[in-house]
């Protein structure tokens, strides 16, 4: 086991202010104080090599736990452990084991070329020159950045500079890696080979990773495993399948019709989702999918069928929002 | 111990990008000393001794702690505090670094461009205005001057810190900054030798730490003290130097416990 939380609480004592000059004054004279819940007794453990997506609405506590994970929090309760360490303590064995990379956060040295900060970063991790060359080289071909290498940092554009972070973040082979929103603010393009990257890094390396992203996408492609919170809370751990199965109670059937069917008579099928003549799309129960397949079939002159599971994101909204119902 | 020379390396590198800024920094510094320094040549130019210094001794006084102040005072640990402030302290405590190394590693880099450049303003200006400067050769006298500079180094990089660290409690760090820019340049002895001052108010300046910033080491190599009061002023200011250096670190680990990595 390399990650492991247990009852995990990290609270915040932020402080609030009315609006405008008057309201400083009071604020200045009597402050009022209000606890945020950012992660509220959460537990899970992680083995080595796992690639776990860490999904959850903005503010829902995931950044707050990869933050007490990588040791930068000082958690208000609860017992962490990643490699038999202690995060807050940061020992410096323990940082050269590791890496957390933010998709809004920049480690580099804005006026300098990028290099320089690897540069630094070999010494900071006190990496052999071989090693180091032979990381960089497999960085720089894996994402294709050899002729931006020597450009001021500043100068790049927000693709090319979060290749760069990443490459900084990896420089050293970290064993664990948290990486918090890294395909914020990319190209479809761009997304989908950092998406390819971090699958080839985690293969290549074997190493553990713990993933939080806005974009399905992402974990769909990434996670076997996800991990789900809300307002600070745990609310699903388990396989990406079996989320699907447990909540998604509709299926969604895909029609391409051959001739015209009146939405009425479609609709006794299930309900009617979407109806683009030739294209229909029925939702039914679960249980009913087969059933309702062969109904059609029947009935209508079908070009063809699918049956396929809902999107993903409507089961995780649907996850949500029940939740907080 | 690499990684800090490769600190001090890319700061250099950082200066050159900002070559223009740096030039501008330094003729400003140039200018505040020659208006200093015309100030007291006037002054001077009345009288043969005054407050008990001779008119090169307090031109000396003046054109040397153009050499002094970036030797004391050059730092980059203003940093620190908008580092805690904007979150990105954080990327360097996920690496493993030393802050505190990290930013003696900066102000090192900080204080040897700014004191090579320092020295060379001071040549010129010697060259130019032809003051008759006192030069030390008391070995026992520059050996003191020497420890003076150590301990005044110390804890000013101490003290910058301290105020830095104020950001783990408050967004408003630059405020207290700006008011120890004040205290500094008034009871450190930049403007004017302390003991010009009325007996009382040098008693306190004396008691604070930024007597040490300028005043003490200048002092000390004026060969105005004797070696018994040489010896109780490091003294006085080795205790002021682990003082703050106890309370840097214990604000330091209190601040981590409740950083709460903000913005990014």
């Amino acid at each position: 086991m390399v990650i492991s939380v247990s009852h995990l609480k990290k609270y915040y004592r932020i402080h609030k202010k009315e609006p405008g000059v008057i309201g400083s004054i009071t604020s200045l004279i009597s402050r009022t104080y209000e606890n945020v819940r950012a992660v509220d007794d959460i537990s899970f453990s992680i083995d080595e090599g796992e690639l776990v997506g860490f999904i959850g609405p903005n503010g829902a506590g995931k950044t707050t736990t990869l933050k007490c994970l990588s040791g930068l929090l000082y958690p208000t309760s609860g017992k962490v452990s990643v490699l038999g360490y202690t995060p807050f303590e940061r020992k410096h064995e323990y940082l050269k084991k590791i890496s957390l990379v933010m998709g809004q956060k920049n480690q580099l040295w804005w006026d300098l070329p990028a290099i320089e900060t690897f540069l630094l970063n070999k010494e900071i991790y006190e990496i052999a020159d071989d090693q180091y060359k032979k990381t960089l080289n497999e960085l720089v071909d894996l994402l294709e950045v050899e002729s931006l290498l020597k450009v001021q940092v500043r100068k790049l554009s927000l693709g090319e500079r979060m290749k760069m972070e990443l490459i900084a973040a990896l420089i050293h082979a970290p064993q664990v890696l948290f990486l918090d929103e890294p395909t914020i603010g990319l190209d479809v393009v761009m997304q989908k080979k950092m998406r390819d990257f971090i699958k080839e890094y985690n293969t290549r390396h074997a190493s553990t990773i713990l993933l939080t992203s806005h974009y399905m996408e992402d974990v769909r492609q990434l996670a076997r495993r996800v991990i789900i919170i809300d307002h600070g809370k745990l609310l699903y751990d388990g396989k990406l399948d079996n989320l699907v199965k447990r909540y998604a109670k509709h299926k969604v059937l895909s029609i391409v019709l051959e001739t015209y069917v009146s939405p009425d008579k479609l609709s006794e099928v299930g309900e009617l989702v979407e109806y683009d003549f030739p294209h229909a799309v029925i939702r039914v129960d679960r249980g009913a999918s087969n059933m309702a397949a062969s109904q059609i079939l029947q009935k209508f002159p079908v070009d063809d069928l699918n049956i396929e599971e809902p999107d993903i994101e409507d089961i995780i909204r649907d996850v949500f929002t029940k939740k907080n119902a | 111990m690499k990684k800090y020379f490769q600190i001090i390396k890319g700061t250099w590198a950082e200066y050159m990008v900002y070559r223009l800024s740096f030039v501008l920094w330094r003729v400003r510094i140039v200018m505040q000393l020659l208006v200093t320094y015309f100030l007291w040549w006037a002054i001077f130019s009345q009288h043969e001794t005054l407050f008990g210094y001779t008119q090169s001794m307090m031109l000396t006084y003046i054109l040397l702690s153009a050499v002094v102040r970036p030797f004391v005072m050059g730092t980059r640990t203003q940093e620190v505090g908008m580092m805690i402030n904007d979150g990105s302290l954080s990327n360097y405590l996920t690496r493993p670094i030393n802050l505190f190394r990290l930013f003696w590693s900066r102000d090192i880099a900080d204080k040897s461009l700014n004191i090579i450049f320092a020295i060379g303003e001071i040549a010129i200006l010697i060259l130019l205005l032809k003051p008759s400067i006192i030069l030390q050769a008391n070995i026992t006298v520059l050996l003191f001057t020497f420890l003076a500079l150590v301990i005044g180094v110390v804890l000013f990089f101490y003290f910058s810190m301290l105020l830095s660290l104020l950001g783990f409690w408050t967004s408003e760090i630059w405020g207290p900054r700006f008011l120890s820019f004040i205290l500094v340049e008034f009871f450190g002895g930049m403007l004017f030798p302390l003991d010009i001052l009325p007996e009382s108010l040098f008693r306190v300046s004396t008691l604070l730490p930024f007597s040490y910033f300028i005043y003490f080491p200048l002092k000390v190599y004026l060969g105005q003290l004797s070696v018994i009061s040489m010896i109780s002023g490091l003294g006085v200011g080795l205790v002021w130097a682990l003082g703050l250096k106890l309370l840097t670190e214990l604000l330091w680990r209190r601040g981590l416990m409740v950083y709460s990595s903000e913005g990014k």
